[in-house]
């Protein structure tokens, strides 16, 4: 068979897969992102447990523990450890998520957006799930080693509690600004 | 075989303009028709060429150059009808968030030309399959807006309404399927003409219950007056934001690397 018949049902079945993924229902969230709650999150950001984290991670309890207990102790320790990692590694990406978020409730209410910037941001958006889905991988398979999360914890830090401050001030105004939108709408729904 | 295919044909047929009147009178009926004029339009459109088809083919033939001709031009003027109403649909979709429409009907628009494009440059060249390879062309790009639609509308998180996601669904699938139809039509030539008429009207038939059965209830629609944020917002905000998770990115770009550099 020749080029040009692969080339077209590859073509449709890229478009169905596409198709399937963009009616999936999306992940679970207890609010939509027009919803003026989702920018509110629990009064302490997770970037603000990034000290405790860091200590968490760091390699002199391991040495400590594999000098003074026993082996199996150090390794179930440091299994545990891991275990937090890998729920840094979620907040860090719900970090993102609320971002994204809130980005483009921005741009869903402005009456021009800046196709360099959407595009930008799907882009990061992309890259970050790829590098978030790696990073989990070896972090599940034990590869990873602490020591460089906990230098990626102290490379966080500054910007984190930047970005908490972001999150509120940008919050606020997005949030009033669909509260106002979702009040006109529910007041305004008649048959067409 | 032979007659068995043909009475299959011949049902089909009579179904899917059954299957038009009713969605035809629903839309009139419930008073849907101010919303999809486009769509309204397309319905009436395919019903009449199918009974202008039904005209030709019985005077001349249906393996005369006057059907074939008749046949590919009407489907022409079909295929036109059925672009206006997905471009219907995309704006009934979108067309409220005013920046982001903006944005994503030219996107759109770009991702119609290039699906075009690149369609006819893999099509065979042959004089014989110039109305098939255009039709597969245009059908293709259909079914990649209403793809990139979607995305969109995921991407943005967009409420949409049942009636407009069931039209688009449907304009899809039905796209798709014709594109694989056509491509085997274009490999396997008079051997698959029967198989391929009758292909095509099932999938136009189920098509065209998923139409009838979204829009068998009133629309209500929502007042497309929305608060916009003042023009100044996304400038002085999106940037602000893209940077914070530009930053995100950088500090897993930089610690996979290091990572990697101790197993």
């Amino acid at each position: 068979m020749s080029h040009f018949f692969y080339f077209f049902f590859g073509f449709v079945a890229v478009l169905l897969a596409l198709l399937l993924w963009s009616l999936r229902s999306p992940k679970k969230q207890a609010y939509s992102s027009l919803d003026p709650t989702a920018f509110q999150g629990p009064d302490r950001s997770h970037a603000t447990y990034l000290s405790q984290i860091h200590r968490a991670l760091a390699p002199a309890d391991f040495e400590f523990l594999a000098s003074r207990g026993s082996a199996g102790l150090a390794r179930r320790v440091r299994k545990q450890r891991h275990r937090i990692a890998l729920l840094y590694l979620s907040s860090v990406q719900e970090d993102f998520q609320k971002l994204l978020r809130l980005a483009r409730v921005i741009a869903i209410l402005s009456p021009e957006v800046g196709a360099a910037q959407e595009f930008e941001r799907l882009w990061l958006g992309v890259q970050f799930s790829l590098r978030c889905h790696m990073i989990r991988i070896r972090l599940f398979c034990g590869i990873a080693s602490l020591p460089q999360l906990s230098g990626l914890s102290q490379m966080a830090s500054g910007f984190a509690v930047r970005m908490e401050t972001a999150i509120a001030e940008l919050g606020e105004r997005a949030a009033l600004a669909t509260e106002l939108t979702s009040s006109l709408e529910s007041r305004d729904i008649r048959p067409r | 075989m032979m007659v068995t295919t043909a009475f299959m044909q011949q049902s089909l047929w009579a179904l899917n303009s059954a299957g038009e009147v009713v969605l035809l009178t629903l839309l009139v009926v419930r008073k849907n028709h101010p919303s999809y004029p486009a769509f309204s339009f397309y319905v009436f459109v395919d019903l009449t060429v199918g009974a202008a088809q039904l005209f030709v083919y019985r005077h001349w033939g249906f393996d005369s150059d006057i059907a074939y001709r008749f046949g590919w031009g009407t489907q022409g003027m079909v295929l036109l009808a059925r672009a206006l109403a997905v471009a219907e649909v995309c704006r009934h979709v979108l067309s409220r968030y005013r920046g982001v429409w903006a944005l994503v009907w030219r996107a759109l628009v770009l991702v119609a030309g290039l699906v075009f494009s690149y369609s006819i440059l893999f099509a065979r060249h042959d004089w014989r399959l110039a109305f098939p390879s255009a039709y597969r062309a245009l059908e293709l790009s259909i079914a990649s807006i209403v793809v990139t639609l979607l995305i969109f509308v995921r991407h943005y998180d967009v409420k949409t309404e049942l009636q407009d996601r069931s039209l688009a669904i449907g304009f899809c699938l039905y796209s798709c399927f014709a594109v694989l139809n056509n491509t085997l039509l274009e490999r396997l030539l008079d051997d698959y003409s029967v198989f391929w008429n009758l292909l095509g009207r099932l999938t136009f038939l189920a098509s065209l219950s998923l139409w009838t059965w979204a829009l068998r209830n009133p629309i209500f629609q929502v007042d497309p007056r929305k608060i916009l944020l003042p023009q100044g917002v996304y400038q002085s905000l999106t940037p602000e934001i893209n940077l914070r998770l530009h930053l995100l990115n950088e500090q897993l770009s930089r610690f996979w690397p290091a990572e990697a550099k101790h197993p």
